[in-house]
């Protein structure tokens, strides 16, 4: 993407550790977890999860709006809202037909399928409510937000799981390298710590069974690390053409540089062993940047805490960025985003750049001995230079960006 | 029975309840297609009044489906 960098003037974050960009920055670099055990899960094989806190949908969006909206779009409103007023564009003003909306999610809204399908079996099909498929479906994502703020330019939503909003940054940054529009609405929501989705990534083996110390459960990269928690929230950034940017005066937090993607065609779950896959997307991503690996002043990792993939993924990262820089993964702090993931990392790794200060992996109390990586436990400087964020989707799907300061 | 009325569009459709007043339209109080099917359900689980989306579609105002559901909670006696 040389010479069509995509600056990001905007953002705006929901997640376990905040509703709101200053309150996820603080909490993220005080390598705070968020992980808890959760009541709603009773009865379930596994009740750790992050949840986002202090969340009243009706409060935020107004009664009836929220009443008409799964969670995982209600979390992307929200973050739209603070993304758009912190980027200073003005929807009342803007020429709609040139802003696109691009959004990831691996689920949409299962909780909304599951409650109706209560419905279905206790009440009869006559039963269900009108708005069913309005509220579940994951294409609502990128069309309740248009229609929020009037973007009738591309609009879509890409699904890679929990590669799905890193991939939705990459699609949306090529939208505006082609002149497709001027602005995009980007980033990823989810909200899948339902009962049903929850006994369903128990049964695969992917949860952390630490139900004895919750709040240290996800810890990526850890000795002992057993397992991903899940997380809920929304990230959303606004793109434009940095060229666009400037001219208008936006102060932007940071270009997208480039982005890679690739499939393992390997396995549903698993890793091959080599980690190819992760590998050739992190190259794509460089070339795509015009980067050579030693420049990558640090990493924010997909790190999900699951056994197979920090090891994967840390071998990998000793093969391409040999030189060492600091690799974080945010998730210590906010469990596994999954479909969100990916843009709330990427918000992080802006943040990280314009701090210049790489946040720790929380719950890191001794590294994986197999694993010879940087892995701070506690902030450290870093230097004017570009960033990977990194995700790796169930299906073998990986998306990476690269990054950069402003 | 404007007054059930009332309390089931806020409690059930989350209808702001100033703008909830017998002359007030569907559209007045946010309520479209789909919302009318949510309000034909509501009506026939709470109150086991059985009024069709289409027929709620016909109506003008609130007033129109107070008096609709009168007429059908007395013949239903």
């Amino acid at each position: 993407m040389t010479g069509r960098a995509v600056a990001v003037t905007g953002l705006g974050l929901v997640t376990p550790a905040g509703v709101g960009v200053a309150e996820n920055w603080e909490a993220v670099l005080a390598g705070r977890p968020t992980a808890a055990d959760d009541p709603a899960l009773a009865g379930n094989p596994v009740r750790i999860s992050c949840r986002v806190p202090d969340f009243d949908a009706g409060e935020l969006l107004g009664p009836r709006r929220a009443h008409r909206l799964d969670p995982f779009v209600q979390f992307a409103l929200v973050a739209a809202r603070e993304a758009l007023a912190d980027s200073g564009l003005d929807p009342a003003t803007w020429n709609g037909a040139r802003v696109g909306t691009v959004f990831g999610t691996a689920d949409g809204g299962p909780g909304t399928v599951e409650a109706q399908h209560r419905v279905q079996i206790e009440e009869g099909g006559s039963r269900v409510s009108p708005l069913l498929l309005p509220m579940q479906l994951p294409n609502m994502l990128a069309g309740q937000v248009a229609i929020e703020y009037g973007a009738t330019g591309p609009n879509l939503v890409t699904a890679t799981a929990c590669a799905s909003g890193t991939t939705a940054l990459g699609v949306a940054a090529d939208l505006l390298a082609l002149d497709r529009c001027d602005t995009v609405l980007a980033g990823g929501a989810e909200a899948m710590i339902t009962p049903l989705v929850m006994s369903g990534f128990a049964q695969m083996g992917a949860l952390s069974l630490r139900e004895d110390a919750p709040e240290s459960a996800s810890r990526p990269f850890d000795r002992d690390r057993d397992g991903f928690v899940a997380g809920e929230g929304a990230g959303v950034l606004i793109l434009e053409r940095a060229a666009d940017a400037r001219a208008r005066g936006a102060v932007p937090y940071g270009t997208i540089l480039g982005h890679g993607a690739s499939a393992d065609a390997h396995h549903i779950t698993k890793p091959p062993p080599g980690a190819d896959g992760t590998e050739a997307a992190v190259r794509a991503a460089l070339a795509d940047a015009d980067l050579a690996p030693r420049e990558i002043a640090h990493v924010n990792a997909h790190g999900t805490a699951t056994p197979l993939n920090d090891l994967a993924e840390g071998r990998m990262l000793e093969r391409v960025l040999p030189h060492r820089p600091p690799v974080t993964s945010t998730k210590g702090v906010t469990g596994h985003l999954l479909g969100a993931a990916g843009a709330v990392e990427a918000a992080y790794t802006l943040l990280a750049l314009k701090a210049r200060q790489a946040p720790p992996t929380a719950n890191l109390s001794r590294l994986d001995p197999e694993l010879d990586i940087e892995v701070p436990a506690a902030p450290v400087p870093l230097p004017d230079g570009p960033a990977l964020s990194n995700s790796f989707g169930f299906g073998g799907q990986n998306a990476v960006l690269v990054l950069s300061p402003p | 029975m404007f007054d059930t009325l009332k309390d089931l569009l806020v409690s059930k459709l989350k209808v702001a309840p100033e703008q909830i007043t017998r002359d007030a339209t569907a559209e007045d109080i946010d309520l479209d297609s789909l919302a009318l099917v949510e309000l034909s359900l509501v009506l026939q689980k709470e109150l086991g009044i059985e009024i069709t989306e289409d027929e709620l579609t016909e109506t003008e105002t609130v007033g129109d489906i107070v008096r609709l559901m009168n007429v059908r909670a007395a013949s239903a006696r």
